[in-house]
C-alpha cells in the first residue's frame, strides 16, 4: 500500500534547515532516506520551494485566473513529500515519527487510492 | 525461429530449476540469482533468433555457471579467494550435465528455493520480489510494473533480500521437518499475496498485473505437483482457479467493477471452475481441513450455482463458521453476516454486524459499513442504507471500490427534499438554507 507522507513547514523551520545549524538535521534526513531506499519503500520524495515561488490558479466562470503567491506567510504550509510503499499505516506512520521536522511541524499520513478491488 | 512468447514461457520454467541446480551446488545463493539472470537475459535475447539450442537446460547452467566463475574471479582479484574459484572450476568441469541430463532434475529444487525465497527473515514485500524472480523468472523490470513501483525501488527490495540471505547465513536447503508446515505456511501466504495483487487490479499496466494472477497459479500447481497431499496447497489453488475464473465477469465494459452478485455467470470460466471444484471435492473428501480449503469450498459454492439465487447460503454460512473457528478473522465473519441474511434474513446479518461494532481491527476500513448498507438495502431502509454507503465510500482507499459504493449510494435516491442547487454543490460549499 503507497502512503504521501505530506511535510509541513512553518518560516522558521525552513530557516532552520537550510542554515548552518540545521546540517544535523538534514544529515538525519538524508540517513533515513538512504535507510527507506534500501529497505525498497521509497518511492519517491521532493522539495517544495517556499511559497512565494507559488503560482495560484482558479478557473471562475471557465475564466482562468492565474495568481502569484500566496505572497502573504502563512503559519504552516505544505513543504514537500515522500511516497512510500510499505506495509501498514502503522509502519507508514513510524517513518513520519523519524522524520527531523515533525519535531517542528506536523507531517500527514494520507493513504494513495488504489486500483484494486475485490468482487466477493 | 521461436517465438518471443514462446521463448519466455520456457525460460521461466527452467529458471527455478537453473537456479536450484547452481544453488545446490554452491553456497552463495545471492551471485548464483545474479548469474542465472543473467543467463536467462542472454537466452532471452538470443534464442528468438538463432533458436532454442537443442538442450535448453544445459546451455543455460552452463552460461550461468560462467558468470559465476567470471563473477568470483573478480571478486577474487580483489579479495584473493583462489580456493573457492578452484573449487568452482573443478566442478565446472565434472558436473555439466551431458545432453542426456537434459530433462527435468529427479530431485526437483523448486520447493527449497521457495523455502528460500519466503524466508521469514525477509519482509513480505521482499519475500513477494524474490520468489518471482527467482522461481517465477520474471526481471526486476517486470515485477516493478507489475506492482506500480520504480524499477530502482524493485531492485533494492530483491537485493536487500539477498543480502539479508547473505548475512544471515541462510543456506539452499529444505528446512528441517518440524519447522516445515510454518515455513510452507509463509510460501503459501506469499503465493496468495501475488495471486491478489493481479486479480485485484482494476487498471494499471493492465497486462503485468493481471499475469500476476496466472504466475501465481502456475507456481502453486508447481507446488501442488511436488507435495499432493498437502490439503493447504491443494486448497490455495482450487481457491485461485475458482477465483480467476470470475476475472471476465468482474468488470464491465466500461471498467466499473461488478460484485460476485450481479455477475454475468456466462462469462465464467466453466473449465476452470471444474477444475477447482474437482480438487477441493478430492481434498475435503480426505478429510484435510484449513483456512485455504474452506474458503475454496465456499468459492465452490458460489461457482455451482448457475443464477446469484440458486447459492446454498446454508451451505456457505457453515463453511464461514467453521472458517472463523480454525482462523478467526473480522473479515470472515462479516462475509457470514451476509450470509446469515441470505438465509434468515437483513436483521440478523445486521444484528451479527452490531456486535462488531466496537472492533478496532474494523474502525476505519470501508468494509463493516459497506456491508450494514447492504443489508440496510435489503432490508428496504433505503436512507440509512444510503447513509451506510456514502460512509463506507469515504472511507474506501480503492478508486474503483469507492466508485462503486457511491454508485450503488446513488441509486437509493437523493437525500432528503435539500434545493437542487445545494445538492449539485460540493459539500464543503453547500450551506444550509431556509
Amino acid at each position: 500500500m503507497k502512503y504521501l507522507l505530506m511535510i509541513y513547514d512553518n518560516p522558521e523551520t525552513r530557516e532552520l534547515f537550510f542554515s548552518n545549524e540545521g546540517k544535523s538535521l538534514m544529515a538525519e534526513m538524508e540517513a533515513l532516506m538512504n535507510e527507506l531506499r534500501e529497505s525498497g519503500e521509497l518511492v519517491s520524495t521532493e522539495a517544495l520551494a517556499d511559497p512565494p515561488n507559488t503560482r495560484t490558479v482558479r478557473a471562475q466562470n471557465g475564466v482562468p485566473v492565474v495568481t502569484d503567491g500566496p505572497l502573504a506567510e502563512a503559519k504552516e504550509h505544505f513543504g514537500g513529500y515522500l511516497v512510500v510503499d510499505c506495509e501498514s499505516i502503522e509502519r507508514a506512520t513510524e517513518i513520519a515519527v523519524r522524520w527531523p521536522s515533525a519535531r517542528f511541524c506536523p507531517l500527514e499520513v494520507r493513504p494513495i487510492m488504489d486500483t484494486g478491488a475485490t468482487d466477493g | 525461429m521461436t517465438s518471443q512468447p514462446e521463448v519466455e514461457h520456457l525460460l521461466r520454467e527452467l529458471a527455478p530449476q537453473v537456479l536450484g541446480s547452481l544453488a545446490r551446488q554452491h553456497d552463495r545463493f545471492d551471485a548464483c540469482e545474479d548469474a542465472v539472470q543473467e543467463a536467462l537475459l542472454a537466452a532471452a535475447t538470443r534464442w528468438p533468433a538463432e533458436g532454442v539450442p537443442e538442450h535448453p537446460r544445459t546451455w543455460l547452467i552452463a552460461v550461468a555457471r560462467r558468470r559465476l566463475i567470471d563473477e568470483v574471479r573478480n571478486e577474487r582479484a580483489r579479495r584473493r579467494r583462489e580456493e573457492t574459484v578452484a573449487r568452482l572450476e573443478a566442478s565446472d568441469r565434472s558436473s555439466v550435465p551431458g545432453p542426456e541430463e537434459d530433462r527435468p532434475p529427479e530431485h526437483d529444487d523448486t520447493l527449497t528455493l521457495l523455502f528460500l525465497c519466503c524466508h521469514p527473515a525477509l519482509t513480505p514485500t521482499s519475500q513477494i520480489a524474490l520468489a518471482l524472480r527467482a522461481v517465477g523468472g520474471l526481471t526486476t523490470a517486470q515485477i516493478a510494473h507489475a506492482f506500480l513501483v520504480p524499477e530502482a525501488t524493485m531492485a533494492q527490495r530483491i537485493s536487500r533480500a539477498k543480502q539479508t540471505i547473505r548475512a544471515g547465513g541462510i543456506s539452499f536447503e529444505m528446512p528441517p521437518e518440524a519447522r516445515r508446515a510454518d515455513r510452507m505456511r509463509v510460501v503459501l501466504h506469499v503465493l496468495y499475496l501475488i495471486f491478489n495483487e493481479g486479480y485485484t487490479a482494476t487498471s494499471g499496466p493492465h497486462l503485468q498485473r493481471t499475469e500476476l494472477a496466472d504466475e501465481a497459479i502456475r507456481i502453486t500447481r508447481l507446488v501442488h505437483r511436488l507435495v499432493p497431499s498437502n490439503g493447504e496447497v491443494a486448497g490455495l489453488l482450487a481457491l485461485m482457479l475458482l477465483t480467476n475464473a470470475r476475472r471476465a465477469a468482474r468488470t464491465a465494459p466500461d471498467g466499473s467493477l461488478v460484485l460476485l452478485a450481479d455477475q454475468d455467470r456466462g462469462l465464467w470460466d466453466r473449465a476452470a471452475i471444474d477444475n477447482g471444484v474437482a480438487l477441493i471435492a478430492c481434498t475435503l473428501a480426505r478429510g484435510s481441513l484449513g483456512p485455504y480449503q474452506l474458503q475454496a469450498a465456499i468459492a465452490a459454492v458460489h461457482a455451482e450455482a448457475r443464477r446469484a439465487e440458486d447459492t446454498d447460503w446454508r451451505e456457505i454460512v457453515a463453511l464461514y463458521e467453521l472458517l472463523e473457528r480454525i482462523a478467526p478473522s473480522p473479515v470472515f465473519t462479516l462475509n457470514r453476516a451476509v450470509a446469515v441474511a441470505m438465509v434468515r434474513g437483513p436483521k440478523a446479518g445486521l444484528e451479527l454486524l452490531a456486535t462488531m461494532d466496537g472492533d478496532d481491527r474494523l474502525a476505519r476500513h470501508h468494509y463493516l459499513e459497506a456491508v450494514r448498507a447492504r443489508l440496510l438495502d435489503m432490508a428496504g431502509d433505503a436512507p440509512a442504507a444510503r447513509h451506510a454507503y456514502r460512509l463506507a465510500a469515504r472511507r474506501a482507499t480503492s478508486l474503483p471500490e469507492r466508485r462503486y459504493l457511491e454508485s450503488r449510494a446513488a441509486r437509493l435516491g437523493s437525500p432528503g427534499p435539500a434545493p437542487q442547487s445545494a445538492r449539485s454543490a460540493p459539500a464543503s460549499r453547500a450551506a444550509p438554507r431556509g
